[in-house]
């Protein structure tokens, strides 16, 4: 368990076995796909702009990165294992 | 200014750094098993040599003709990190337990170890990504005209050169030096520490280049909001629309595809894999490299558009951005970054398709025709040529297809061409790892209509530009027929040619593979590998050999392994297992196990099909007969029989010894018992024994003892004698019934007289000692078989018994008899003290006298022995038992005669 997970008390009691987890990946990943697939993609298709920047760009990148940080997390807190034939190397 | 010589010249240094790199990067992973090299840094950089120049220079080209497509090459890829956990994890596991070597491995190594499903993968492996090659080549030569279109003098000696000759020389170049850093050896496990060292670093440096040019540019073009109103102002806008049609959705789909099936991704990320630990670190930080990479993407194909003149290369705004601000440094940056790009993309492209060709090619041809050089090194020596043939060959077509398609302009259209390609075999690697029904007939057919489909809809349109005769049949199909139209099959116009063509090959691929897998059933050797691939997490599970032992001796298999993996390497492999099995290496018998290791091992360098038909030669027994399985059953039955035997005979040892620890403490107590008594004895013995010795002296020395006196003397002496006598004969008379000397005549008896007779002996007794007895139930007459004599005896020793040791004040003692189930029972008890419970199973044995007795002394301990010796003869029991009275209670029990 990491430090932090201790300190965020319940809320992360509930997720950190390794089921749960494995099946918490299995949604980022494919509401990652969805959320990069017309019709939602297309919610943020507009002619707007933040900050000087197309807001379908922001919106990608918010994604990209909302994947990449849940994916580091995720995997952080899954177990690590061991495979069972790493004793062979030569 | 720069020029093409001096670019030219430091890519030469810049490889030749590579080289250095690569080189001391094996010495180290060799050395130290530890070292970075084997870091999950070094491994996620590695995996990003997904980012090729079709990133570098492609992407911003794309970024400036499609706007926001070029981040589905990206985004796809994200995905499949993202769940990490389903799909490449289970792949390193599978590949590593296996020795995959490659994607034909692989999926001939699933699919019964077919060789020809081999063949197909790695001939459209090699066909597929000679377009991707091609663009590589295409990208070296553009940025190296680029730059010597910069400036008057910018040719330099390139004059004369067209895109052509320089591409051939780009080629020749990377072939040389692929095949100086990836075949300088045969691994077991086909990694290339040196040369993923080298990939890492052209990693960093083609990161490095790019953002450094973004933030240039994006500082030059006064920040991001700045660059993109300009834009906005000259009417370019990267929103649109359409932007999220079909075509969207395909190459997102292709993408995600190709980070899997890709010769090269599968290399570095499955293959060259030596942790599976370190996906955990992919998994976040290859999607963060290629968000890094991307994120400067649109700023500068944006820029370019805005500020470089119409018509220039939107390919090369990378670099020639730079150029155009003068800033040489910086430009040179970019230029490195590129020429990293591809590279590193040839090299380990190269590498990870010769290995498929010499494999599971030129391999089995060697194997079936003509046997391999009779020398140690023979195969190992044959690979490496085999290998840098492929090199040669993969690079000559990808150097084809660029002098074939030289006119066409965008880089990124022609690496979709190879995505789809590739994407063909996408269908059959997720059948292999989760569906147990898939057949190797279907995947077959799936992945060989696939590529047909790709071929036609998409190799063959890509020859438009260069030949009349395609663009004719693109216009009106083969013979006319229209819906055969390589854009438009079966009328389905009007889709974008992407679409089209990913869309008929993947349906058609993955409609044979699901339906014909359903009509098709797998063989055995098909069912075994879709365990050992779909249980892989099972815990427990073995993966074994798929050979018999018997025919093949330790020397064959040595001569095929010393062939295949050098003489030094199989000489290990040999010694350890002698050493595992504890005997000398000349007497090693190959066990089923160890063939199998042996397999996986020679899997490894020439792949799973070849290594199987190589032992299957020497290893007659490979075809499992019934018989060998029912022998190999029985004998496994036999051990489970035999360890229950044994476990049955060490509880009846354990029982055994259980009763032999009593009957030695009994022995104890019985041979103390029996010291004792012997004293006593002796002291019995010498009491009368002195006695009689002492009046004997008297009547020898005085003469002068009157008659009477004399009488009284021999009297004593006489009664003395016969005590001895008694005593004697009793042990006489014991150890006689023992032995069973004394003849014995059993007849037909009635107990009750014996009874009666008994009482009548002991009706002094009884007087004399002032004993009332309770007569009690008398049984009817019965007969028994027995000596009407002895069993008297037994009844007067148990009366007198009784009598004896009563020391009640009013001694009374109980006599009844009873016949019950066929029994006649005699039972005579008193209101004596009893017998403690600690003698009640010694008083019958020999010498052993009750405490009460014991100190008495009046009896010799012999008399319960003798009865129940007695008894015993008769056929009878004696035992002691709870009576109507205090004290003790012994019962005779006789078999009564039958008919009596």
């Amino acid at each position: 368990m990491p430090r932090w997970s201790a300190l965020c008390g319940n809320c992360w009691a509930v997720v950190v076995d390794r089921r749960k987890l494995a099946s918490a990946l299995l949604v980022l990943t494919l509401s990652g796909a969805l959320l990069m697939l017309p019709p939602f993609v297309m919610v943020f298709n507009q002619p707007i702009s933040h900050f000087g920047v197309p807001q379908i760009v922001i919106y990608l990148f918010v994604v990209w990165l909302l994947l990449i940080g849940g994916t580091a997390l995720l995997t952080h807190l899954l177990p690590r294992e061991q495979p069972p034939n790493s004793g062979e190397s030569d | 200014m720069l020029s093409a010589d001096f670019v030219i010249a430091t890519a030469v240094g810049y490889v030749c750094l590579l080289f250095v790199i690569a080189y001391f990067g094996d010495r180290r992973a060799r050395t130290h098993q530890k070292s970075f090299l084997h870091s999950p840094a070094v491994y996620t950089l590695s995996i990003s040599v997904y980012c090729t120049s079709w990133t570098f220079y492609g992407a911003v080209g794309n970024a400036a003709r499609s706007g926001l497509e070029f981040l589905t090459i990206y985004l796809g890829p994200t995905l499949v990190f993202v769940g990490w956990w389903f799909l490449l994890r289970r792949l390193v596991r599978i590949s590593h337990q296996q020795r995959i070597t490659s994607l034909a491995d692989l999926l001939s190594s699933r699919f019964g170890k077919s060789n020809r499903l081999a063949v197909l993968v790695t001939c459209i492996a090699v066909i597929g990504i000679a377009p991707y090659i091609a663009l590589q080549l295409k990208a070296v030569t553009s940025s190296i005209q680029a730059v010597a279109g910069s400036s008057e003098f910018g040719q330099g000696s390139l004059k004369g050169i067209d895109d052509v000759g320089l591409a051939l020389g780009v080629a020749a170049g990377m072939a040389l030096f692929t095949i100086l850093f990836g075949t300088r050896h045969v691994d077991a496990k086909e990694q290339h520490h040196g040369v993923v060292a080298a990939i890492a670093f052209e990693a960093v440096v083609k990161l490095t280049a790019l953002v450094a040019v973004g933030v240039f540019i994006v500082f030059i073009g006064g920040g991001l909001e700045q660059i993109f109103s300009d834009a906005a102002a000259a009417g370019i806008s990267v929103q649109s629309e359409n932007t999220f049609d079909a075509r969207w959705m395909t190459t997102l789909a292709l993408s995600t595809a190709a980070i899997v099936c890709l010769p090269r991704q599968f290399q570095v990320t499955v293959v060259e894999n030596s942790d599976e630990n370190h996906l955990r670190v992919a998994s976040w930080a290859f999607p963060a490299y290629m968000l890094l990479m991307s994120l400067f993407i649109l700023p500068i194909a944006v820029f370019g558009l805005t500020k470089m003149p119409a018509g220039s290369n939107p390919d090369m705004f990378a670099l020639t951005l730079p150029l155009a601000q003068g800033q040489d440094a910086l430009a040179l940056l970019a230029f490195i970054g590129g020429f990293s790009s591809a590279t590193s993309m040839i090299i380990l492209e190269s590498i990870a398709l010769s290995i498929m060709v010499s494999n599971h090619i030129i391999m089995p041809l060697i194997l079936r025709f003509g046997s391999p050089s009779s020398g140690g090194q023979g195969v190992t020596n044959l690979l490496l040529f085999a290998r840098r043939l492929s090199i040669v060959l993969i690079l000559s077509l990808g150097f084809f297809y660029f002098f074939f398609t030289r006119d066409s302009n965008a880089l990124a259209p022609i690496g979709l061409i190879s995505f789809t390609a590739i994407a063909q075999f996408f269908p059959a690697v997720i059948a292999a790892l989760f569906w147990r029904d898939a057949s190797r007939k279907a995947v077959t057919a799936a992945i060989g209509a696939g590529f047909v489909f790709w071929v036609w809809c998409s190799f063959l349109p890509s020859f438009s530009s260069v030949s009349p005769q395609v663009a004719l049949l693109l216009d009106q199909g083969p013979w006319g027929i229209g819906w055969l139209r390589p854009e438009a099959m079966f009328g389905l116009a009007g889709w974008d040619s992407l679409t089209h063509a990913a869309f008929w090959s993947l349906s058609a691929n993955i409609v044979i593979l699901t339906v014909g897998s359903l009509v098709t059933s797998p063989s055995a050797l098909e069912r075994l590998q879709a365990s050992v691939f779909i249980d892989v997490f099972r815990q427990g599970h073995t993966t074994r050999g798929n050979f018999v032992p018997g025919s093949a001796t330790a020397n064959d298999l040595f001569f095929v392994a010393e062939r295949v993996l050098g003489d030094r390497r199989a000489a290990a492999l040999f010694e350890t297992e002698a050493r595992d099995a504890g005997v000398d290496p000349d007497m090693l018998e190959p066990s089923a196990d160890f063939i199998g290791r042996l397999e996986r091992e020679l899997a490894g360098s020439i792949g799973a099909a070849s290594a199987h038909v190589m032992l299957s030669k020497v290893v007659s027994g490979s075809d499992v007969s019934l018989e060998e399985m029912m022998q190999m059953a029985d004998e496994t039955q036999q051990v489970i029989e035999y360890s229950q035997q044994l476990e049955k005979t060490s509880a009846e040892l354990r029982s055994t010894a259980q009763k032999l620890e009593e009957a030695n403490t009994q022995l104890r107590e019985l041979d103390s018992q029996k010291d004792e008594f012997l004293s006593q004895v002796s002291h019995e013995v010498r009491t009368p024994m002195t006695s009689i010795r002492s009046f004997s002296e008297i009547l020898l020395d005085a003469d002068d003892i009157d008659h009477g006196q004399r009488r009284q003397f021999v009297c004593t002496i006489h009664q003395e004698s016969l005590r001895l006598t008694k005593l004697l004969d009793e042990i006489l008379d014991l150890s006689a019934l023992e032995r069973g000397e004394r003849t014995w005549q059993n007849a037909p008896i009635n107990p009750e007289l014996a009874l009666d007779r008994a009482l009548n002996v002991c009706e002094a007794l009884l007087r004399q000692r002032n004993v009332s007895v309770e007569r009690g139930k008398r049984a009817a007459s019965a007969l028994v078989e027995g000596d009407v004599d002895r069993l008297c005896q037994v009844y007067i020793n148990l009366i007198s018994n009784a009598v004896k040791y009563n020391d009640a004040s009013h001694p009374v003692i109980s006599v009844s008899s009873r016949m019950r189930t066929g029994h006649h029972l005699v039972e005579i008890a008193d209101n004596g003290p009893g017998i403690a419970t600690g003698e009640r199973k010694l008083i019958f044995e020999k010498f052993s006298r009750g405490q009460r007795a014991a100190a008495d002394q009046s009896g010799a301990g012999l008399g319960l022995a003798i009865s129940r010796q007695i008894i015993t003869r008769m056929n009878g029991t004696l035992e002691l038992v709870q009576g109507p009275l205090p004290g003790a209670c012994f019962r005779v029990r006789l078999p009564v005669l039958t008919g009596a």
